[in-house]
């Protein structure tokens, strides 16, 4: 495995994974907590308009398809809720939606252009410095985001109504967060893919859920599960030239397993008592 | 005079073919403890969702501590204010420990992380007031249903609010709970000179408690203070000619006494 840490590729990809890993676990806590993972798997598959847009219209990919993602992570706020037509409503319309127009859009292009195996599937080993900048910009604003709404987000999840009854800005506070999951999976994007970035934005704090006892506690263990998922990912994606993205995810899946057999294991213990 | 924590004038919700609230006046003083009783749909909780400015408000005017309730001043206001909704058992199943849950009323809990949520003395103290600081560090999932509703109104406590809005606070308590409830919720307003408006259904297990009972479907039909009877009309504009008042307790606000004829 020394040579993991001594390719040029691999280590060229290690930062910009991990920085997408760690923005990515931060963000799946309230991904899960705002029951949000439809949402992030729409706006993934809606970032396939801004890319067909990109292309069609010769412009940067990713701060393209950045704006089309929040663009669509904040149509998704205001949908009729009390007729019944909720953010789960409207994700499979604007999901559908922006496929096909990303399909039509792409399918114009001069398929050289377009690597569609790595829009699909990530693939985090091409990323370039102008990427990285861009991902870097994300990044900021996501954690600066959070750390300045964090706690408002996670009472709103707990109890909107009386968040509200209190004096929060319920409405601009789930538009911020909406807009904060389009860049979040902007950067998962670069890394998972369209079709496996959910897997970047639910599984770590999908991890955590089983150990944490509070925000503190799930955000860090959110973050080390998304970490060392990642890395060990893009090891044995490197050992057995498997994709990156896929790998990660793989490895996401099982440490989820793992540790909801942990959790299992735990609640069988002698004394362990689930009454209140 | 003081001013009132609460002043509500000519309040109306909804349009004149379906109205929800109409003419709504009502004053509250602080250490007033206000109950709030009326059928389903009467627009008992759309009222409690006026005074915090949560609900639509066609025509009226609120006042809070004397000042106008505007967005602008909405959010100052209610730092002095609670507000303990209807319990509906659907809320999500976040992994926190029950002080987790209490520190969440703190004013302080939404600010940046840099800045520190929780006052650990607060929180303790607002468990201990419902008899929960046992239970603290549980996990607040696998509490019971009524466990669930103290831990709710610790969080409305550890504001220490100058107004406490509750709304049906003692679904999913047992008897002997609800007393300890309304026992507490009397000696904040005696004490702490806090003023509460409190909906509930059953005015016979509030009455004993409480300093006045506004009955309300739509309007206020009657305002009844502590030894004073409701008129059985109003009973019967409110619930229907179907209904029979009884008299079953000495105390009970607005209750009619057979031998008082």
């Amino acid at each position: 495995m020394s040579g993991f840490f001594d390719s040029e590729v691999m280590q060229a990809a290690l930062f910009p994974a991990l920085l997408t890993a760690l923005v990515a676990s931060s963000m799946s806590v309230m991904v899960l907590a705002h029951r949000l993972s439809f949402l992030a798997v729409g706006v993934s598959h809606a970032t396939l308009a801004g890319l067909g847009l990109a292309v069609v219209l010769s412009l940067p990919l990713l701060p393209t398809a950045t704006v089309v993602a929040v663009l669509v992570a904040l149509l998704l706020t205001p949908m009729p809720k009390k007729i019944g037509l909720n953010e789960d409503a409207g994700t499979g319309m604007l999901f559908a939606g922006a496929m096909a127009l990303g399909v039509v859009l792409l399918s114009s292009a001069n398929k050289y252009e377009v690597d569609l195996f790595g829009l699909l599937f990530g693939n985090i080993l091409t990323v370039s410095d102008t990427d990285i900048r861009w991902l870097l910009l994300v990044a900021a604003l996501v954690l600066s985001s959070l750390v300045l709404a964090a706690r408002s987000w996670w009472s709103i999840a707990f109890d909107a109504t009386t968040a509200a009854a209190g004096g929060l800005p319920v409405t601009g506070l789930r538009l911020l967060l909406h807009a904060m999951v389009g860049l979040t999976v902007i950067m998962c994007v670069k890394l998972a893919g369209i079709v496996l970035t959910t897997g970047l934005l639910v599984l770590p704090a999908a991890c955590a859920w089983f150990w944490g006892r509070s925000l503190g506690s799930l955000w860090l263990l959110s973050s080390a599960f998304a970490i060392s998922g990642t890395l060990l990912g893009l090891m044995f994606s490197y050992q057995w030239d498997w994709p990156s993205g896929a790998t990660v995810v793989l490895t996401l899946c099982s440490m989820f397993i793992l540790s909801w057999g942990g959790s299992w294991l735990k609640h069988q213990g002698p004394g362990h008592n689930r009454q209140a | 005079m003081s001013t009132p924590v609460v002043s509500l004038s000519h309040i109306n919700v909804g349009d004149a073919r379906h109205p929800i609230l109409e003419g709504i006046n009502l004053n509250l003083e602080a250490g007033h403890f206000l109950g709030i009783v009326g059928p389903n749909g009467a627009g008992k909780s759309t009222l409690l969702d006026v005074i915090t400015g949560l609900g639509p408000l066609d025509n009226g005017h609120v006042d809070l501590f004397g000042r106008c309730l505007r967005r602008t001043s909405r959010r100052r206001l209610l730092k002095k204010v609670a507000y303990l909704s209807q319990m509906h058992g659907a809320e999500p199943l976040l992994p926190l420990r029950a002080r987790d849950v209490v520190a969440m009323g703190l004013t302080s809990y939404n600010a940046p992380l840099w800045r520190p949520a929780a006052s650990s003395t607060k929180i303790t103290e607002a468990l201990a007031q419902v008899g929960m600081e046992h239970k603290a560090e549980n996990d607040f999932r696998l509490l019971s249903g009524g466990q669930k509703q103290r831990v709710r109104l610790a969080r409305a406590l550890v504001r220490e609010p100058a107004l406490l809005l509750l709304d049906e606070p003692s679904a999913g308590l047992d008897t002997e709970g609800q007393d300890r409830l309304y026992q507490l919720l009397r000696r904040l307003c005696d004490e702490e000179d806090m003023a509460i408006i409190m909906v509930e259904h059953d005015i016979a297990a509030i009455t004993a408690y409480v300093d006045s009972v506004a009955c309300l479907n739509r309007r206020i039909h009657h305002h009844a203070m502590r030894g004073e009877s409701i008129p059985e009309h109003v009973w019967h504009d409110m619930y229907g000619d179907h209904m029979h008042v009884m008299a079953h307790d000495a105390r009970c606000i607005g209750c009619h006494d057979p031998e008082d004829k």
